[in-house]
C-alpha cells in the first residue's frame, strides 16, 4: 500500500470537528498549567469558541463524498454530523452556565473544562465511530469524563456517592457491553467494522443463533444505560441529585444523544437481521420508561430528581421513533433530540440560576418566585410546559412528529402510551409552574422572600443569562420555525447511506414478520 | 383577513405581557384590541357570502410539510356566528373585569390569548392546526382559574380542568391521527380527508374517540364533572370565556369533524347521541335545582343547554343543524350575561347563597336594575319567546322531532324545569324582603351595568329578528347534512 493511497484511506479531514475540540482542550489545559489560576477568565469563552468552531467546521462537511475515514473505523455521514452537532452544541450551552457554578463550588474552572471537553469529543466520536474498538473506546472517554465530572465537587459527600455509583454501574454495564461487542466479532468470523460483521454473520450462518440474541442483549444493556432508559435507569435520579447540576445538564442531552446515535448505528448496522427482536426489546424499555419516569416523577420534591425521572420518561419518547425504524422515525429522534436540548439545557440553566441565588432546588422553594425573578420564572416555565408538550412550544411539535411517525409505523399502543402519559407529565411540569407563577405574594418560600438582588454584571452571570436567553427564544420559536429543522432531521437521515437498506425494508414491509434482508453492500472491500 | 382575527391578539397579548404598563393602560389597550377584533368581524360579516357552503376568506401557507400541517384558515356558515360570540364575549369579559385586580397584565395577556386560541380553533382548516389552537387554551384558563379563582378550592378546580382538558385534548390528537393515517392521506388538510373509504369498525371507533374527545369539553353528562368546579371557582369574566366560548369549541368539534367527516357513521351513533343529549338536559335541570349556589345553578344549566345541541346535531336535519348553531350562538350571549350578573350580585352582596340572598327588586337599597336584568336573562335561558333562547330551542325541537321524538320529549320536558330553577332562583334572590342589618350595598355603577345592557339588547335583538341569528349558517349546514341524509337512506334501503 502506497503513502497516497493510504492518505485517502485515512481521510482524516473527516474528524476536523473533533480535532478543533481536542485543540481546544490542549490550549485550556495548557493554558491553566502556564498562567495559573487567573486563567480561568478567559478558558471557558476559548472552549465555547472551540465548539463553536467545531460546529461550523460541521456544517461545511455536510453531505460529505467520501465520509468513510480512518481504514473504514470512522463514518462521517449525515447521520454522525447531526448528532456530532447536537452533542458540541450542548457542550457549549453547558460551559455556559458552569462558570459560576463551579467558580463558586471552590474548584478550578480549566480543569472541569478539560474533562467535559473530553467527554464532547468522546461522545463525538461515538456518533461516528463504525467499529467496534472504536466505539468502545469513544464510549469509554466519554464514560471516564462522566465519572469525573460527576464526582467533580469533591466536597460534597452527595457527589462523591453519586460519581461512586455511576462509576459501578458504568464499568459494569461497559463490562456488559464488552462482552456482547466481543461475542459479535467471534461470531462474525473476526470482523470489527459494522457492516462487515452484518457479512461476516450472515456467512458465518449464525443468523439465527443464540450466540447473537445474547450479543443483542447485552449490546442493548449498555445503549440502555447510557439513554437511562429503564430498567437500566437507576443510577440517574441518584447522579441527577449528587453530581453538579451543569453536568447533568450535560448528561442529559450529550450524553443522550451519544447513546442514541450508538443505538441507531450499531443496531442497524450490526443487527439488521434481528431488526424484529432488537424493536421488541425496546418496545418494552419505552413501555417502562414512559410509564415508570413519569409516574416516579409525580413524586419528586426535588427539582433535579424529578428532571431525572422526566429525562427518563423523556427517552421512552425518543424510543418510539427508533422503534418505528422508518425515515420519519429516525427523523423524529433527531428532531426530537434537537428541541430536547433547548428545552433541558433552558430548565438546568434555570436550576442552575436559582440554586447559586438561593442554596436550594426543592420545589417548594420556588413559590412565589414571579415577584422576583421574571425573567427566570419565564424561562423555567417555558422550557418546563415545552417538555410537556404544551402547543406553539418547541417540544410539542417535536412530540407530535414522534407519535405521528410511531402511528404512521403502526406503533398504535406505543403512541396512545405516549399520549397517556404526557397528560402525566403536563401534570408534574405544571406543579412546578404553580408554584413559581401561581402562588400569592404572602405563601412566599422563605427563600424566595431573601432573594437576593439580581445582578448580571457579577462575573460569570452574563454567560448565565446568554445560555437562558437562548434556550428560551429557542424553545418559545423553535416549534413555529421549526421548517429548517425539520428539513435537516430528515435531510440527515435521506442522506445517510447506512439506514437505507432498513429504511426501504420497513417501508415496503407493513407485516411484522421476520424477512430476509440483503445485508448493505460494502464499498470498502479494495481496502485489503 | 382571517389572520388579523388571530395574530392581532397575539401580538396584544405580547406587548402587554413584555411591555412594562400600569394596569390601567394593560386594560385600555386589551379592550381597545378586542373592540377592534368586534369591528373587523363585522367587516368579515358583512363580506360573508350567505348564499356560499364552502369556505370563504381563505388562507392556506406552507408550514411543515413533513408532518401535513398547514397554515389553513377559512370560514363558513358554522364557524362565523361562533366567531362573532367570540369576539362580543370576549369583549365583555375584558369590560368586566375588576379595575384594580391584581396582576393586570398578565391577567390581560392571558385572555387575549385565549380569544386568538378559539378563533384559530373556529377558523383552522387542517386537523393538526385545530389540536394546536385547542390546546392552546390549556395553560392560559389553567392559569386565570387557578389566579384569580374565587375561594380556596380554585387550585384544585384549576387543575381538573387542566387534566380533563389534556386528555381530550389527546383523544382529539389520537383520532386525528387515525383518520390521517387510516385514510392513507398524506397532509391533515380537512378538504383531503375522506372516511367514506374505511371500514365500518374503524370509522366506529374514531368516531368514538372524537365523541369522548370533544363530549369532555362540551361536556357531555358523564364526563363533565370538571364543570361545576371550574365555573364554579372561576371568576366571572374567566367564567364567561370558559363557558360561552370554550364550551363551543367542543360542539363545534362534534358538528365539524364528527358529523362533518363521518357522514356515514353519523346516522349509527346518532341514536345514542340523541339519548345522551337528553340525559344531560335532565341532570343538567335536575342537578341545577337541588343547588344552593346560584352560580353553580348556572352551571348547571350549563350542562343541560348543551344537550340541547347534542340533539340538534344527532338529529342532523337541516332545521335542526341550523338550530345547534343558534343553540350555541345564544346559549353563549345568556350564559354570559347571567354570569356577568351573578358576578355583580356576589361583588356587591358579598354571597351566593339562595339561602341568604332576598329582596333584591327591593328599588332603593337593593339592586333594582340588575335584579330585573337577571329576571330577563332566567327568561332568556328558560326558553320564553321574545328571547332568542326561545328561538334557538324551538328550532332544535322542532328539528328533532321528526328523527328521535322521545328525546326530543325529554328536552321540551327539561325547558319546562328549566323554568322552574330559574323560578327557585329569581324568587329567592330578587323578591321577598332585605335583611335590614345587612343590606347596605354598594351602588352599581353605569359601567358595571354595560355589560348585561350590550348582553340584553342582543338577546332581545336576536329573540325578535331570528334572521339575523340564522341566516349565516343556513346554507352551510343544509350542505353538511346534505351527505348525512343520503347516506342513511341508503342504509335504510340496503337493510331493507
Amino acid at each position: 500500500m502506497d503513502l497516497a493511497n493510504l492518505a485517502t484511506q485515512l481521510n482524516a479531514g473527516t474528524i476536523l470537528p473533533e480535532s478543533i475540540v481536542l485543540v481546544t482542550l490542549m490550549v485550556v489545559l495548557i493554558g491553566d498549567l502556564i498562567v495559573g489560576r487567573s486563567s480561568s477568565r478567559w478558558v471557558a469563552y476559548a472552549a465555547i469558541a472551540g465548539l463553536l468552531g467545531s460546529i461550523i467546521a460541521l456544517y461545511f462537511q455536510w453531505d460529505i463524498v467520501n465520509p468513510i475515514a480512518f481504514l473504514g473505523g470512522f463514518n462521517g455521514d449525515d447521520l454522525s454530523i447531526v448528532f456530532r452537532g447536537i452533542i458540541a452544541l450542548s457542550a457549549a450551552v453547558t460551559i455556559l452556565m458552569s462558570i459560576t457554578y463551579i467558580e463558586k463550588s471552590g474548584t478550578a474552572l480549566p480543569e472541569f473544562l478539560v474533562i467535559l471537553l473530553t467527554a464532547t469529543m468522546g461522545g463525538m466520536f461515538l456518533s461516528g465511530a463504525n467499529e467496534l474498538v472504536m466505539i468502545f473506546i469513544s464510549l469509554e472517554s466519554l464514560s471516564i469524563s462522566s465519572y469525573l465530572l460527576t464526582g467533580y465537587t469533591k466536597r460534597d459527600p452527595r457527589s462523591n456517592e453519586a460519581a461512586l455509583k455511576y462509576l459501578l454501574i458504568g464499568a459494569s454495564s461497559t463490562a456488559v457491553f464488552l462482552y456482547g461487542v466481543s461475542l459479535l466479532y467471534g461470531l462474525s468470523g473476526g470482523q470489527t467494522e459494522l457492516s462487515a460483521i452484518a457479512t461476516g454473520i450472515v456467512q458465518a450462518n449464525a443468523g439465527q443463533s443464540l450466540g447473537l440474541a445474547i450479543s443483542l442483549v447485552f449490546v442493548i444493556a449498555g445503549i440502555g444505560f447510557k439513554i437511562s432508559a429503564a430498567p437500566f435507569h437507576q443510577w440517574t435520579p441518584d447522579v441527577y441529585e449528587g453530581a453538579p447540576t451543569p453536568v447533568i445538564a450535560f448528561l442529559s442531552v450529550g450524553s443522550k444523544a451519544a447513546g442514541f446515535a450508538l443505538a441507531i448505528r450499531l443496531l442497524s448496522t450490526a443487527f439488521p437481521l434481528l431488526s424484529s427482536e432488537w424493536k421488541f426489546v425496546f418496545t418494552a424499555l419505552a413501555v417502562l420508561s414512559m410509564i415508570l419516569g413519569n409516574v416516579v416523577a409525580l413524586a419528586q420534591t426535588s427539582m433535579k430528581r424529578m428532571l431525572a425521572y422526566s429525562s427518563i420518561a423523556q427517552a421512552g419518547f425518543v424510543m418510539i421513533g427508533l422503534i418505528a425504524g422508518t425515515e420519519a422515525g429516525y427523523a423524529s429522534m433527531v428532531f426530537y433530540l434537537l428541541v430536547y436540548l433547548f428545552m433541558n439545557l433552558g430548565g438546568f440553566c434555570c436550576v442552575v440560576l436559582f440554586s447559586l441565588r438561593t442554596g436550594t432546588d426543592q420545589i417548594s422553594e420556588y413559590s412565589g418566585l414571579y415577584q422576583k425573578d421574571p425573567l427566570l420564572t419565564l424561562c423555567l416555565s417555558i422550557c418546563l410546559l415545552s417538555l410537556g408538550g404544551i402547543p406553539p412550544l418547541a417540544g410539542f411539535f417535536g412530540k407530535i412528529y414522534l407519535f405521528w411517525a410511531g402511528w404512521q409505523a403502526g406503533q398504535y399502543g406505543l403512541v396512545l402510551l405516549g399520549l397517556v402519559t404526557t397528560v402525566v407529565s403536563i401534570y408534574y411540569y405544571i406543579r412546578v409552574v404553580r408554584m413559581m407563577v401561581v402562588k400569592e405574594p404572602q405563601e412566599m418560600s422563605d427563600v424566595v422572600k431573601n432573594y437576593p438582588e439580581i445582578n448580571w454584571t457579577l462575573s460569570g452571570m452574563r454567560p448565565l443569562q446568554v445560555g437562558i436567553v437562548l434556550s428560551l427564544i429557542a424553545t418559545s420559536l423553535a416549534g413555529i420555525l421549526s421548517n429548517p429543522l425539520f428539513t435537516l432531521a430528515n435531510n440527515s437521515i435521506a442522506n445517510t447511506a447506512i439506514l437505507q437498506p432498513i429504511i426501504i425494508s420497513s417501508a415496503g414491509a407493513q407485516s411484522f414478520a421476520p424477512t430476509p434482508k440483503t445485508p448493505p453492500a460494502v464499498s470498502l472491500t479494495d481496502r485489503n | 383577513m382571517l389572520s388579523a382575527l388571530i395574530w392581532i391578539p397575539v401580538v396584544g397579548a405580547a406587548c402587554i405581557g413584555f411591555i412594562p404598563m400600569q394596569g390601567n393602560r394593560a386594560r385600555s389597550l386589551a379592550l381597545a384590541i378586542a373592540t377592534g377584533m368586534i369591528i373587523w368581524t363585522l367587516v368579515l360579516l358583512s363580506q360573508f357570502d350567505i348564499s356560499l357552503a364552502g369556505m370563504q376568506f381563505s388562507e392556506l401557507l406552507p408550514w411543515i410539510d413533513t408532518l401535513g400541517l398547514s397554515y389553513s384558515l377559512g370560514a363558513d356558515g358554522l364557524s362565523i356566528p361562533l366567531v362573532a360570540l367570540a369576539g362580543v364575549l370576549t369583549w365583555i369579559a375584558i369590560y368586566s373585569s375588576s379595575e384594580n385586580i391584581t396582576r393586570p397584565r398578565l391577567y390581560y395577556a392571558l385572555l387575549l390569548l385565549i380569544y386568538a386560541g378559539v378563533v384559530g380553533g373556529f377558523l383552522a382548516q387542517n386537523l393538526l392546526l385545530f389540536v394546536l389552537f385547542y390546546e392552546v387554551e390549556l395553560i392560559p384558563f389553567y392559569l386565570l382559574i387557578a389566579i384569580w379563582g374565587g375561594t380556596a378550592k380554585r387550585g384544585y378546580a384549576a387543575m381538573k380542568f387542566l387534566i380533563y382538558t389534556a386528555v381530550s385534548g389527546i383523544l382529539i390528537l389520537a383520532g386525528f391521527l387515525g383518520i390521517t393515517w387510516l385514510t392513507g392521506s398524506s397532509s391533515f388538510d380537512y378538504n383531503a380527508i375522506a372516511t367514506q373509504g374505511l371500514p365500518l369498525q374503524a370509522q366506529l371507533i374514531l368516531l368514538t374517540i372524537l365523541l369522548v374527545g370533544f363530549g369532555i369539553k362540551i361536556p357531555l353528562v358523564p364526563l363533565h364533572t370538571w364543570l361545576p368546579d371550574a365555573y364554579t371557582e372561576a371568576s366571572p369574566p374567566v367564567a364567561i370565556m370558559l363557558g360561552g366560548i370554550l364550551a363551543k369549541l367542543g360542539t363545534y368539534g362534534i358538528i365539524r369533524f364528527g358529523l362533518g367527516l363521518f357522514p356515514e357513521t353519523w346516522a349509527i351513533v346518532a341514536p345514542g347521541l340523541a339519548i345522551i343529549g337528553a340525559i344531560s338536559a335532565v341532570y343538567g335541570a335536575v342537578t341545577a335545582i337541588a343547588q344552593k349556589d346560584i352560580k353553580r345553578m348556572v352551571a348547571y344549566s350549563s350542562i343541560g343547554h348543551m344537550g340541547y345541541v347534542m340533539l340538534a346535531a344527532a338529529a342532523a336535519t337541516e332545521l335542526s343543524t341550523v338550530g345547534a348553531v343558534a343553540q350555541m350562538v345564544a346559549h353563549g350571549l345568556i350564559l354570559a350575561i347571567l354570569f356577568n350578573l351573578i358576578g355583580v350580585v356576589e361583588a356587591k352582596v358579598g354571597t351566593r347563597e339562595l339561602d341568604v340572598l332576598n329582596g333584591l327588586m327591593s328599588p332603593i337599597r337593593g339592586l333594582p336594575y340588575i335584579s330585573a336584568l337577571l329576571v330577563m336573562g332566567g327568561m332568556a335561558s328558560a326558553g320564553i319567546p321574545g328571547m332568542t333562547g326561545f328561538i334557538a330551542e324551538f328550532l332544535v325541537l322542532q328539528g328533532s322531532y321528526a328523527r328521535f321524538p322521545l328525546p326530543t320529549l325529554v328536552c321540551v320536558l327539561c325547558t319546562g324545569l328549566t323554568a322552574v330553577y330559574f323560578v327557585i332562583l329569581l324568587n329567592r334572590t330578587c323578591f321577598g324582603k332585605l335583611d335590614n342589618k345587612t343590606a347596605y350595598y354598594p351602588v352599581v355603577t353605569w359601567s358595571e351595568k354595560v355589560p348585561a345592557l350590550v348582553l340584553t339588547a342582543l338577546i332581545l335583538f336576536l329573540g325578535i329578528q331570528p334572521t339575523w341569528l340564522v341566516r349565516w349558517s343556513e346554507t352551510t349546514t343544509t350542505a353538511m347534512v346534505a351527505s348525512v341524509r343520503v347516506n342513511t337512506t341508503q342504509q335504510i334501503a340496503i337493510k331493507n
